[in-house]
């Protein structure tokens, strides 16, 4: 086939024309003849199914580069929705721990200064004014004597009745020199009897929340070039003269975006 | 040669195909967006929530912890006092009445009252203090003025969540409307570049701007 080779043909072939343009009849600048004629329409038969097969393997450049992009943006969605389920539920239960915590000390708080301490308090008293009757009654003689020591009789038995029934009266653990008795010894003992509430903590759990919260939105970082990519994608369907470089560019940000979240879900 | 007409029906579909892609692009950029904002607010105002409910039932156990030991400790010393009263009308009456005894009995009582008064405030002195932990140490101790700074912190936080709260709505408004813009695109694609074609492009142009003018909301 001697015309391949002519340079006037090569000429036809970089001519700016469209398919179109040579279907519609429009390559009306080869005056050669009918063989030439046969022979331009087969090879431009032959560069259109050429063109037809470079364009059909852009859209599906394109095509691929749109749904991945997809995927990795719902891929992404989903753990970024995953990690904030999981940071909301974690400040939840930093709520419950909270309330938990402050109804539990609550509990031995409320038990100690008003269950306790006021008939503590009487025992007190009526423990100090025993004393101070049998030390009057042995400082007097006779009648006042004695009516100081039935007085302090009373008062002893007035401590033995009520008195047993209150370890923070009784115990010497809890005995001040001055005659009082240790509250903060007493209350931390009472906080002691249930380890597990005394252990919650609140604040840790709310910071591992926080942890998950951070990450989950700097996994929703990556949706940005995940969108450039779809946004490059989609360009090069209609500039197909840089269909390559939108495409190339396209793929870049989209590995931009799947690197970005593996770095977030490894290292955050 | 390209004939004119055949030319400017190029042009024109490649106007139309470069509209519509822009715009996709448009919605892809600002879906990107509005989800970042979404969740990053989403994710504050659950915080705010949370944290200001946590505030709240602190301020609560603080206020009462603190009053029960504070009413405790009152309590304590009225009965002193009253034990105080008690030793002084007995002195009064021993005194009218002559009767040593009885005065000798309200002398000692007196004294116990002092005694007891000297023991609750001994005994005052340690509650709340070590060895209790320092989460009941706090609550019992609690001032007016940590309350106070407390409560200011609740409802910095309430306004915080309400804040953020708005700002996520406003970022599923804009979602919504993209939703919508991506539909009108789509639908123009199909009708091609007939005049439905460009009209359904320029609501769809339009959808993105308020969109647009939604996101800009969001951020600032």
């Amino acid at each position: 086939m001697p015309f391949r080779s002519e340079p006037g043909l090569a000429d036809l072939y970089r001519l700016p024309h469209t398919q179109m343009d040579r279907t519609e009849g429009h390559v009306d600048e080869v005056r050669a003849g009918m063989v030439l004629e046969a022979a331009s329409v087969e090879t431009a038969s032959v560069k259109a199914h050429g063109d037809e097969g470079h364009r059909d393997e852009g859209h599906r450049g394109v095509a691929v580069l749109l749904g991945m992009a997809a995927i990795l943006a719902a891929i992404v969605g989903v753990r970024a929705t995953g990690l904030a389920s999981d940071a909301s539920d974690t400040w939840q239960s930093a709520l419950r721990t909270e309330v938990k915590r402050s109804a539990a000390a609550l509990n031995d708080i409320g038990y100690l200064y008003q269950t306790e301490v006021p008939p503590v308090v009487t025992i007190l008293g009526t423990r100090m004014q025993e004393a101070e009757l049998r030390a009057a009654a042995a400082t007097e003689t006779g009648p006042v004597a004695d009516t100081l020591t039935r007085e302090a009789d009373v008062q002893a038995s007035v401590l033995t009745a009520i008195s047993s029934s209150y370890e923070l009266a009784t115990d010497p653990a809890y005995a001040l020199p001055g005659g009082g008795v240790n509250l903060g010894l007493r209350l931390a003992d009472l906080r002691n009897q249930t380890p597990a509430l005394l252990a919650l903590d609140p604040d840790t759990i709310q910071a591992a929340g926080d942890a998950l919260g951070a990450k989950a939105a700097s996994m929703t970082l990556p949706l940005l070039p995940i969108g450039v990519a779809a946004l490059f994608a989609a360009l090069a369907q209609p500039f197909a003269g840089r269909r390559r470089l939108l495409l190339a560019i396209g793929a870049a940000a989209l590995a931009v975006g799947a690197l970005g979240a593996v770095a977030v879900e490894v290292l955050a | 040669m390209i004939e004119p007409e055949v030319a400017t029906r190029w042009r024109s579909k490649d106007a139309f195909d470069r509209s519509a892609t822009l715009l996709i692009g448009a919605v892809a950029i600002l879906a990107a967006i509005l989800a970042i904002l979404q969740a990053g607010n989403g994710l504050a105002s659950t915080r705010a929530q949370a944290q200001a409910a946590r505030l709240s039932a602190d301020a609560a156990a603080k206020m009462s912890a603190s009053s029960l030991a504070r009413d405790a400790g009152l309590r304590s010393q009225q009965d002193a006092l009253v034990l105080g009263m008690e030793a002084v009308s007995r002195l009064m009456v021993a005194t009218q009445g002559g009767d040593t005894g009885l005065f000798a009995v309200g002398t000692a009582e007196q004294a116990a009252s002092g005694k007891l008064t000297a023991a609750i405030t001994e005994s005052a002195a340690t509650s709340g203090a070590s060895p209790v932990d320092p989460y009941a140490a706090g609550l019992i101790s609690a001032t007016v003025d940590q309350l106070n700074a407390e409560v200011t912190e609740q409802n910095r936080q309430v306004n915080l969540a309400n804040d953020t709260g708005a700002r996520s709505q406003r970022a599923v408004l804009g979602l919504s409307l993209l939703t919508l813009a991506g539909v009108l695109v789509g639908i123009a694609a199909v009708l091609g570049r007939g005049r439905a074609g460009w009209a359904t492009l320029f609501v769809a142009s339009g959808t993105i701007a308020v969109t647009t003018g939604v996101t800009l909301l969001t951020v600032f």
